[in-house]
């Protein structure tokens, strides 16, 4: 396919305007001359309105978009899979900037605001490289862009003893893992002399010219692909490759734990698909027993973990990785009617909603003073309901939804498409221990609203003022779970089409 | 109409009756939040209060205009109301009314604005508590009258919160504890049908080729084996096992109604256990008829287990309320039994009894609710004597003792003895044994009543305890006379029930007829699969 080069810059418009953005709002801070407090406000308002006009760019190329197309010598996919994936990334990085706003990021101890977002940007450019690449090279950069930076954002909050701790583990633990990814690039090209996402694929159903004159081919390919299995289940923080996360999510400022737990989960999860749906899809007799284990592993021990935190932040941390392990579950089931492709579209974006919100009411407590442990802790929201009746009842919400109780419906809807697809694929057992594992969550979730709504507070008469922006993002996560819950067809239904015009 | 079968839709409604019964009090439930009932405005709670009480005295009326709009000599859906939802995966909001639902639906109805009208001793944020119930009243309407898979496995679910609320904040000491433990309990059993639940929906889509919730379909599909259905019959049991609750899964029952406020209480036991019992009738059986035949012997003995160790174990209660409790899983044990005793006569008396029950039970506990608001014990040693201190509420407790120990012309007798009647024909030992549960429920009801309200006047403040208000008469009379009319005339109730429930009893036993037969015609098939191999396996079995 012979593509004029102007049509391919314009198909990644959008990646290029974050990129410019993450240029200038570097730059702005140093160079502009308004003084340093508007200055210092002026990095949000920039990274949103690049990731705005992103948006736009991206809307503009949505009829360039075709099924299994590609651009830059097969680089990157411009298929309607890829449009989802951009619009979500970006559209997280915009509610994780809301996160940050004001004089929220000096709340969290960081202090470094220009560098912040222009990092914040340079993480969803390379997620957004990693959630599309056609080629397992553009694979790594995604993920090393997307990483490195990531691993400063979280050592960001200087003032915070926890966050340079949770920076550098995720640092070394992380290129543990890139290297296992790269591994298992090198093996793949050494079996089927391509890098291309296709041409793996051909390679591993034999069709090889090169990989058919390999007798140890198969095996070679099949350790490569349980390398690069391990590479992307570290991001996802699926069990056992999660030993990472907790501290991670911990120590890192709030705005990134929520953008960790969502958009960097996303992205590997959109990977994911690629590389075992595409490049492997032939091999689904092997990869599917891997998948099978590290869902039901991440499920239990994630659910079981949760029930013993102390720190609110570390329980979300912990059902994070229990959500991977749901996620997962769609994997086991890829293209047929009623699978796991919009069944995952669906439980992304209720994902993406619904933990946002609870991190931004983690937030609106976790910042009050620098005492970050103890704002975090279940302690901090006894009595809640009297003290921000606001606060508590979306709280109650977004625990539900994770939970997946009605009135949280789009959390049981998320759980509902799921179940069903890995049950029409036979994983029968697989949903046991998923329902099982997820009745062992309510008690965790609840035990937010047992703090918020059973206890009284531990002072009494104290106010919790709640920062615009927040209010704002807990309004539209709520309002979003509420809307998604009650018409989950609208959702579902964009999952199908494009979900079937991409694989 | 008049020889329609169950589930077929008898009529359907022009104006959505259904769906204003079912989201009214929700409605309410956000109304309460108008400024005009803040604390700030309405200190006292009374205006919301009346608020509430209006919304469900509305809901009650629309249910009373249901039941008069009910025609009596129809078997399938009536008011029905079809909307689609989730079309990819066919599942629609679907709602209808039958002889199954049509009294549990007007019980609910019935005891919301008793409940509300018992809401005076709530003392912290009133306004929340009356919200919970009103949602919670949107989710028990909901749940019984649903008639997709989904829509009521949503509104089963939705049932949890409220009641977890309203343990939890309005309870007693160990509320916490109490609430987690029945949330819990009930989620474990839903989650677990819901599995059931999808696999029972792929085995219809991979029979016909089609995604469908909706259970008038559903109870036409003949793809699973007997195996299979064992398996989901099982996990159904277990979620509606646990909320009536039969037997070894009964301990979150007297820890939630002991530590629930008397309002959570006698919706608990009114309302709530018998969605459990709604379960089996509605779903599992249809659903699963071989299997059910399987299980009934030994879901009979799990009854009669419940009957007699509720008996015993309220028997040796020192608390008040956990006697009633423990009565209450005494008494869900003959519904129990009555139903799966499956004929006309058992079944009929097992959903009265399930209303009566809701009538009577109910009323004990309002009037320990209410003796515990002036004493603030239930403790049974610091009573006695009462009948001469408090004449008017020993003479309402004395009515309603009586009528749970089913004395005749009462309405509990006329569901204990149609039970016991239609259940003798089927089982007739758990029978015997299950009569011997009447006489424990004599003993223990009498013996409670004895101690506290005759003998010596043993403790100071008992001497000043004042009688019940007007309101609280108001409160338990409509109860009063429900009791002597349920008693003394249920023609008018079991009409309305007996066309439902004749062809719905045919419908599962043709149904398993049939699905036994299938087994047959397939083994034949396989058997002659070598010489003739060209039958159409789909085409014979339909």
């Amino acid at each position: 396919m012979k593509q004029e080069l102007s049509f391919q810059i314009f198909m990644a418009s959008p990646l290029i305007a974050l990129a410019i953005g993450a240029l200038f709002v570097l730059l702005w801070e140093v160079l502009s001359p308004a003084p340093i407090e508007k200055r210092k406000r002026g990095g949000a308002l920039l990274t949103i309105s690049f990731s705005l006009i992103a948006l736009i760019l991206l809307h503009m190329t949505a009829p360039g978009l075709e099924r299994g197309a590609t651009v830059f010598n097969g680089a990157l996919y411009i298929d309607s899979l890829s449009y989802f994936v951009t619009f979500f990334l970006i559209l997280g990085t915009i509610f994780s900037v809301f996160l940050s706003m004001g004089n929220l990021l000096k709340l969290q101890g960081v202090d470094a605001i220009g560098e912040y977002y222009s990092l914040l940007l340079i993480t969803t450019i390379g997620a957004i490289v990693l959630g599309n690449a056609a080629e397992m090279i553009v694979l790594f950069l995604g993920l090393e862009t997307m990483s490195l930076a990531l691993y400063c954002l979280c050592a960001s909050a200087l003032r915070n003893e926890r966050s340079s701790e949770s920076g550098l583990k995720y640092f070394i633990l992380g290129s543990f893992s890139s290297a296992f990814l790269l591994y298992g690039i090198a093996l793949a090209y050494g079996v089927s002399g391509t890098t291309s996402i296709e041409g793996i694929a051909a390679a591993a159903s034999g069709a090889s010219p090169l990989f058919a004159a390999q007798a140890s081919g198969i095996s070679v390919l099949m350790l490569s692909l349980g390398l690069m299995i391990i590479g992307l289940a570290f991001k996802v923080a699926a069990v056992p490759f999660h030993f990472w996360a907790p501290d991670v999510y911990e120590g890192a400022p709030t705005s990134i734990t929520a953008y960790m737990a969502v958009v960097i989960k996303a992205a590997a999860v959109f990977a994911f698909l690629r590389v075992i749906w595409i490049a492997f899809g032939d091999l689904i007799a092997v990869w599917s027993g891997i998948i099978w284990m590290l869902a039901i592993l991440s499920m239990v021990l994630g659910n079981l973990v949760a029930l013993r935190q102390n720190s609110v932040k570390r329980m979300l941390a912990y059902s994070s990785i229990a959500h991977a392990g749901y996620i997962m579950m769609a994997f086991l089931v890829p293209t047929e009617a009623f699978g796991g492709g919009p069944a995952l579209v669906y439980y992304l974006v209720a994902y993406l909603l619904m933990s946002f919100g609870a991190f931004s009411v983690l937030l609106v407590l976790g910042s009050r003073s620098a005492d970050f442990q103890k704002n975090e802790s279940f302690r901090a929201f006894y009595g809640l309901h009297q003290v921000n009746p606001f606060l508590a009842v979306s709280m109650a919400l977004f625990m539900l939804a994770l939970a997946g109780l009605p009135p949280g419906l789009s959390g049981l809807f998320g759980k509902f498409y799921v179940f069903s697809a890995a049950i029409k694929g036979g994983y029968t057992g697989l949903a046991i221990v998923g329902v099982l594992a997820s009745a062992v969550s309510f008690y965790y979730y609840l035990r937010v609203v047992v703090a918020m709504y059973f206890h009284e507070p531990d002072e009494a008469g104290a106010k919790i003022s709640v920062p615009s922006s927040l209010k704002w993002i807990i309004l539209i996560c709520a309002a979003g779970i509420i809307l998604i819950g009650i018409f989950p067809s609208l959702l579902y239904q964009s999952g199908i089409a494009l979900i079937g015009n991409s694989f | 109409m008049g020889n329609d079968n169950f589930l077929d839709i008898t009529s359907w409604s022009a104006f959505p009756w259904l769906s204003a019964i079912i989201f009214l009090p929700l409605l309410g439930a956000l109304f309460l939040y108008l400024p005009s009932f803040r604390p700030a405005h309405d200190e006292s709670g009374w205006r919301a209060r009346n608020f509430a009480l209006v919304i469900s005295l509305v809901v009650f009326s629309l249910s009373i205009f249901l039941l008069a709009g009910f025609s009596s000599d129809s078997a399938g859906l009536q008011f029905a109301e079809r909307l689609a939802w989730i079309p990819a995966y066919g599942i629609s909001y679907f709602v209808g009314l039958d002889g199954i639902s049509l009294f549990l639906v007007v019980l609910t109805t019935f005891l919301m604005p008793i409940v509300v009208l018992a809401s005076g001793s709530v003392k912290k944020d009133i306004r929340a508590y009356l919200a919970s119930m009103l949602v919670l009243e949107t989710a028990m309407l909901g749940t019984l009258l649903a008639v997709d898979v989904f829509l009521f496995y949503v509104f089963w679910e939705l049932m949890l919160f409220p009641m977890y609320l309203i343990i939890g904040i309005w309870g007693g000491k160990r509320r916490i504890y109490a609430t987690v433990k029945f949330v819990i309990y009930t989620v474990v059993g839903s989650l677990l049908m819901l599995v059931a639940i999808f696999y029972l929906i792929w085995s219809y889509y991979n029979q016909f080729g089609e995604v469908t919730f909706m259970l008038s379909l559903l109870i036409q599909g003949s793809a699973l084996s007997i195996q299979e259905e064992v398996w989901l019959f099982a996990a159904f049991a277990l979620a509606f096992g646990i909320k009536v609750p039969v037997f070894p899964f009964h301990t979150w029952l007297p820890d939630a109604h002991v530590e629930a406020p008397t309002g959570g209480s006698v919706i608990l036991a009114g309302v709530l256990l018998k969605m459990g019992l709604y379960g089996f009738i509605r779903f599992a059986y249809p659903l699963f008829p071989r299997a059910a035949e399987l299980f009934a012997p030994y879901l009979a003995l799990l009854a009669v287990i419940g009957i007699i160790y509720g008996a015993l174990v309220a028997w040796a209660q020192s608390d008040i309320k956990k006697l009633v409790a423990y009565s209450s899983v005494s008494h869900l044990g003959y519904c129990v039994l009555g139903f799966v005793a499956f004929n006309i006569v058992s079944t009929s008396g097992s959903i009265f009894q399930m209303l009566s029950h809701g009538v009577s039970t109910g009323a004990l506990f309002l009037l320990v609710g209410m003796i515990y608001e002036r004493r603030h014990t239930r403790e049974i040693s610091d009573y006695g004597g009462l009948a001469s201190i408090v004449p008017i509420f020993a003479f309402l407790f004395l009515v309603f003792t009586l009528s749970s120990i089913a004395l005749p012309l009462t309405n509990g007798f006329i569901g204990e003895f149609l039970i016991l009647t239609g259940s003798f024909l089927v089982f007739p030992v758990f029978t015997a044994i299950a009569v011997l549960g009447v006489i424990l429920g004599a003993i223990y009801m009498l013996t409670l009543y004895m101690r506290t309200m005759f003998g010596e006047i043993n403790t100071e403040e008992n001497k000043t305890l004042k009688d019940l208000t007007g309101i609280e008469i108001v409160t338990l009379a409509p109860l009063f006379l429900l009791v002597f009319y349920m008693g003394v005339y249920p023609q008018p109730i079991l009409k309305r029930m007996e066309p439902t429930l004749v062809s719905y009893i045919e419908f599962v036993e043709t149904r398993r007829e049939r699905l036994y037969s299938l087994d047959m015609q397939n083994k034949n098939i396989a058997f002659n699969a070598d010489k003739t191999l060209s039958i159409d396996l789909n085409g014979s079995s339909l």
